[in-house]
């Protein structure tokens, strides 16, 4: 009986690896990663370190809501409360998958709203090592994903996934991810630059369970070449509270509701 | 009298003397491997020093680079058309690969952020992301670049004949290996575009290898030609390798200690061996001397004993004040001048003991038929040389009212040049008027903003302040008046942002190309601005707590005097407008003005030091202070001469000048020193048999000789630099050269007069 055990075991193992695709993960963990309940709240507290120590802050809420499966709209809602001159800036942001996503930005102290448009691969999210794609995700099928090995990252076992940009309009050649095959949560990425070096690190620091999700609380961004570093830590993350979609308007960008971005 | 023990062990023992020295040389070799080479005019200050330590927290808090290069593309029939923005962007592309670039802040038109306003909406995207392919589009890239005064200047100039792509360096990176890297890039473009490249690494580092290969080329011509005058001197193959032969010992083991020791070569030191060369000719006294001497003699050891008597104590004196002048450099600040001078005075002091040792060594290898038929044309009176000397000698001899009124009137001029100086460094002018590099730092400064860059950093007494519209209008009116600067090409600041955001979110209305009213409407358009554009465009002019701000200004011109003129601007713009905002200035433009006032200060210090020292000197040589006082009278006339004459041809008084003071103090006193030695001797030998005029001219006929064999070996020695590639081997060489001839003819025919004149009271004692 043992010995069949093992036999049947050897003959699932390999199996098992293969069971799942490169494109498969890939999924999987954009939907574990940015695609988890229905809505998403939480205060997020961003620490912009630069090379010499010096630290700039920015602290919102984050509402987010799905519009659809993974790789789906999606819609976020944002409320600076940091900087202090910023405070009551609202930004609004429309994800569509395949193309550019709309954004809008409240600045108070002008009373007025301005659509922005930028391109969301380049552009740094509020001065940080973030990119708006590495906040709201890329289209999957904008990248050719393999599995390269896996191993462990963290004592978690994981999958080590490439993603090459299809297209050369990228900051990076490549990225390489590793997804813990258990939640499917990306425990660290790596990005390699045209010249082929490492240059930027992404590092899940904390991942608490909410709600039954398991949700990256705290995370890091490491720019290898310009020594810049950027901390996201997020507090009282719930999912599914029920956002209103009208909260997702020019009306209430400029005076948004208390009961939402508290 | 150890000196003379030595001498004689020497000719006792003559090959040990040669293996020992051969081997001690080779033990100094050993560490030539080690050598390397320092350009950064960063490192002629040390690490601590106040202005590195205040530039590197100037880079770090504003995450600056150290080192930039510029490329500037030039079209005649202007940049904006299909084929040339097609070429830029193939480069721009091409030259983000390149290893040591750092490719996230190249600023060209593919990666320079552009904010745009139409419809209410915001744009934010680089200028170019293609090529625009019909006249519309062209027209609106046009308009793009010429609405926005971050531009404007800066990746195109005013007549749209000129583009520019901005290359930071990351730390370390060499910069004449990416400007070469550039070069092959640009080389693959067929258009009719022209490429420049500029930028302090492309000088420093081009510079650099330049000065490698200029040691490596140099030296041995330097030698050979040395070979060659000296054959025809003495007409002896085998005195003119004697001479060679301690020439090389001295530059291998000075050369060798300063690599051993861990010093980098620098500027300085890469001339030390053509230095030392000429420093070594100082031995050829000894084999004039043994020409006569053996001439008179006729016995080879005896010959060799006795001239090391007559020429042993001027040769002693003449080296220890050589070494005194180079030692002088030692109190310097600039790290290179101070291994450069320590590199020769340890290198003279060698060749005092090879004098003493190793030259009577060799001396008794000569054949002696050989000496023999050379010595005979040596007779006293038939010399052709010694005849010419004697005459000279003699005009100062018998007219020397005349002679030193004729001086007088030089001195008055001298002085009036003297006056005229101008102290200045110029890095890209260490190159030719129509070197790569100086061309292509002419050209870019005549139409864009300008390759040196300083930072005016302005510190606010709290956080947030550069917030304020007080604080913006009072770094905008700063700009506006450094801008009335000829020198200043360009000034950005956070403020060209802030206006620039203002504008954009009113719908590009020009009414608010402004400082915008309110704290909260500036620390919202920096929020926005810092959303969208590269995080590194906002870190570039403004501190994490908004504290300090960071204004650039380029300058269209390298010299030091720009810098100085930009301080003035700063300080009478602080005296006039009352705050509470301190402003500093800093930058490598800035590093270069302190460095030059500093090498200025440094050879004023070295210059008196040496002046004491070598005064000191020679009264303990001659025990007489008026016999000092004259043997000084000509070697500072020598210097003031030269000095009037640099004034006069307008030629920027320099580091490599500056430096040459020094060691021409410690050189030109060398032949005042033989001549008075041996004029004293002479009296001494002949104790008033021979009237005074009569040993002057003998003086002036027999050592003269050997002070003109040295001085024309010395200067054909030097005259090599002056065919160098590079200006400051050019000004060294020919510095050099003027004076070795000037202060040998100002021996022979001022000292004589001088002696003449003042004979009742150099002589009363006796």
């Amino acid at each position: 009986m043992k010995r069949f055990m093992i036999v049947l075991l050897l003959f699932l193992l390999p199996l098992e690896v293969f069971a799942l695709s490169a494109d498969e993960v890939a999924r999987k963990s954009q939907a574990a990663f940015l695609y988890p309940g229905k809505d998403f709240k939480a205060r997020v507290m961003m620490k912009l370190i630069s090379k010499g120590g010096q630290e700039r802050v920015r602290e919102m809420t984050m509402l987010r809501k799905n519009y659809g499966d993974t790789g789906g709209e999606q819609k976020y809602f944002i409320y600076f409360y940091q900087p202090a001159d910023v405070k009551d800036m609202t930004f609004m942001v429309y994800k569509y998958p395949g193309k550019d996503a709309d954004r809008w930005l409240f600045v108070p102290a002008i009373s007025m709203v301005r659509r922005i448009a930028a391109k969301d691969k380049h552009s740094s999210f509020v001065g940080s090592d973030f990119t708006y794609e590495d906040v709201s995700g890329r289209n999957l099928q904008d990248d050719a994903h393999s599995i390269i090995k896996e191993e462990k990252a963290g004592g978690k076992d994981c999958y080590v996934v490439k993603s090459t940009p299809k297209a050369g309009d990228m900051d990076y050649s490549y990225k390489m991810a590793w997804i813990d095959k258990a939640t499917f949560l990306p425990l660290k990425e790596e990005y390699f630059d045209k010249k082929g070096e490492l240059y930027k690190v992404f590092t899940a620091t904390e991942i608490k369970d909410v709600k039954g999700s398991p949700t990256i609380t705290k995370r890091s961004m490491k720019n290898l070449q310009s020594g810049h570093m950027t901390e996201v830590s997020y507090t009282r993350a719930d999912y599914g509270i029920g956002i209103d979609d009208s909260l997702f308007s020019e009306r209430f960008l400029k005076q948004p509701p208390k009961k939402w971005i508290e | 009298m150890r000196k003379f023990s030595l001498v004689e062990f020497s000719v006792e023992h003559p090959k040990l003397v040669v293996v020992l020295s051969v081997l001690i040389t080779l033990l100094f070799m050993t560490q030539f491997p080690k050598m390397r080479t320092d350009t950064n005019p960063k490192n002629m200050l040390p690490a601590t020093s106040d202005v590195r330590v205040w530039n590197d927290e100037v880079e770090n808090t504003f995450s600056l680079y150290e080192d930039m290069i510029a490329l500037g593309i030039v079209n005649e029939n202007g940049i904006l058309n299909k084929d040339t923005l097609a070429s830029i962007q193939r480069i721009t592309d091409e030259v983000l690969k390149i290893k040591g670039v750092a490719a996230r802040d190249v600023s060209s038109f593919t990666t320079i952020d552009n904010v745009t306003a139409e419809k209410e909406t915001l744009t934010v995207a680089p200028l170019m992301t293609k090529v625009p392919e019909d006249a519309p589009g062209l027209e609106h890239l046009r308009k793009m670049l010429y609405d926005n005064p971050l531009f404007l200047n800066r990746i195109i100039s005013k007549e749209g004949k000129t583009a520019a792509i901005y290359v930071p360096l990351e730390k370390g990176a060499n910069g004449k290996e990416i400007a070469d890297r550039i070069r092959e890039i640009v080389k693959k473009e067929k258009g009719d575009e022209k490429y420049y490249i500029a930028g302090d690494p492309v000088a420093r580092d081009t510079f650099g290898a330049e000065m490698f290969k200029l040691m490596g080329i140099f030296s041995p011509i330097a030698g050979m030609i040395m070979f060659i005058i000296s054959y025809i001197m003495f007409r002896s193959l085998f005195l003119s390798m004697s001479i060679m032969f301690p020439a090389m010992i001295i530059i291998i083991c000075s050369m060798g200690l300063l690599v051993g020791l861990g010093f980098p070569i620098h500027i300085m030191s890469s001339m030390s061996p053509v230095f030392l060369m000429a420093i070594a000719t100082d031995s050829i006294h000894i084999f004039n001397e043994f020409y006569f001497r053996y001439c008179e003699k006729n016995d080879k050891n005896t010959a060799i004993i006795e001239t090391m008597k007559a020429v042993g104590k001027p040769l002693i004196y003449t080296d220890i004040t050589t070494a005194v002048g180079f030692a002088s450099l030692l109190l310097a600040n600039i790290i290179p001048v101070r291994v450069f001078g320590f590199g020769i005075a340890f290198g003279t002091l060698i060749l005092l003991l090879l004098s003493f040792s190793l030259i009577p060594a060799v001396l008794t290898f000569v054949n002696i038929d050989k000496v023999e038929r050379a010595s005979q044309k040596e007779g006293m009176a038939t010399g052709r040389t010694s005849q010419l000397l004697r005459r000279l000698g003699s005009i100062g001899v018998f007219r020397p009212r005349a002679t030193v009124a004729i001086s007088f009137i030089l001195f008055v001029i001298a002085i009036i040049g003297v006056m005229k100086i101008h102290v200045n460094n110029n890095l890209v002018e260490w190159f030719k008027f129509n070197s790569d590099v100086r061309t292509a730092d002419r050209i870019i400064n005549q139409s864009l903003g300008g390759t040196s860059l300083a930072y005016i950093v302005a510190t606010a007494q709290e956080d947030d302040h550069m917030k304020t519209p007080e604080a913006m209008r009072y770094i905008e009116g700063l700009q506006r008046h450094l801008e009335k600067l000829p020198v200043v090409g360009k000034t950005t600041s956070v403020v060209d942002y802030v206006k620039r955001i203002n504008r954009v979110l009113h719908d590009d209305d020009p009414k608010y190309d402004a400082v915008p009213e309110t704290k909260e409407m500036i620390g919202q358009y920096i929020f926005l601005f810092s959303m969208s554009a590269k995080p590194s465009d906002l870190d570039n002019v403004v501190d994490y707590p908004f504290r300090r701000a960071n204004i650039w200004v380029q300058l269209k011109t390298w010299d030091a005097q720009a810098m100085r003129d930009v301080i003035k601007v700063m300080g009478d713009y602080q005296k006039s407008n009352r705050n509470r905002i301190e402003l500093k200035p800093a930058g490598i433009a800035y590093f270069n003005l302190v460095w030059n006032d500093e090498v200025l200060w440094d050879m004023v210090k070295g210059f008196g030091a040496a002046l004491v020292i070598v005064f000191v000197i020679l009264i303990f040589n001659f025990r007489s202070v008026t016999w000092a006082v004259i043997s000084y009278v000509p070697l500072l006339f020598t210097i003031l001469l030269l000095y009037g004459v640099v004034g006069f041809i307008g030629k920027d008084f320099d580091m490599p000048i500056s430096v040459l003071s020094c060691l021409s103090l410690g050189m030109a006193v060398d032949f005042a020193i033989h001549f008075v030695s041996r004029l004293k001797l002479r009296l001494e030998e002949t104790s008033g048999s021979e009237s005074l005029a009569d040993s002057l001219l003998w003086t002036a006929a027999r050592p003269g000789k050997g002070i003109m064999r040295n001085a024309v070996l010395f200067a054909s020695a030097f005259s090599v630099m002056m065919f160098a590639p590079l200006t400051p081997y050019i000004t060294v060489g020919a510095f050099i050269v003027s004076m070795m001839l000037l202060s040998a003819i100002m021996t022979i025919i001022y000292l004589p007069a001088l002696i003449v004149l003042m004979q009742g009271w150099l002589f009363k004692t006796k």
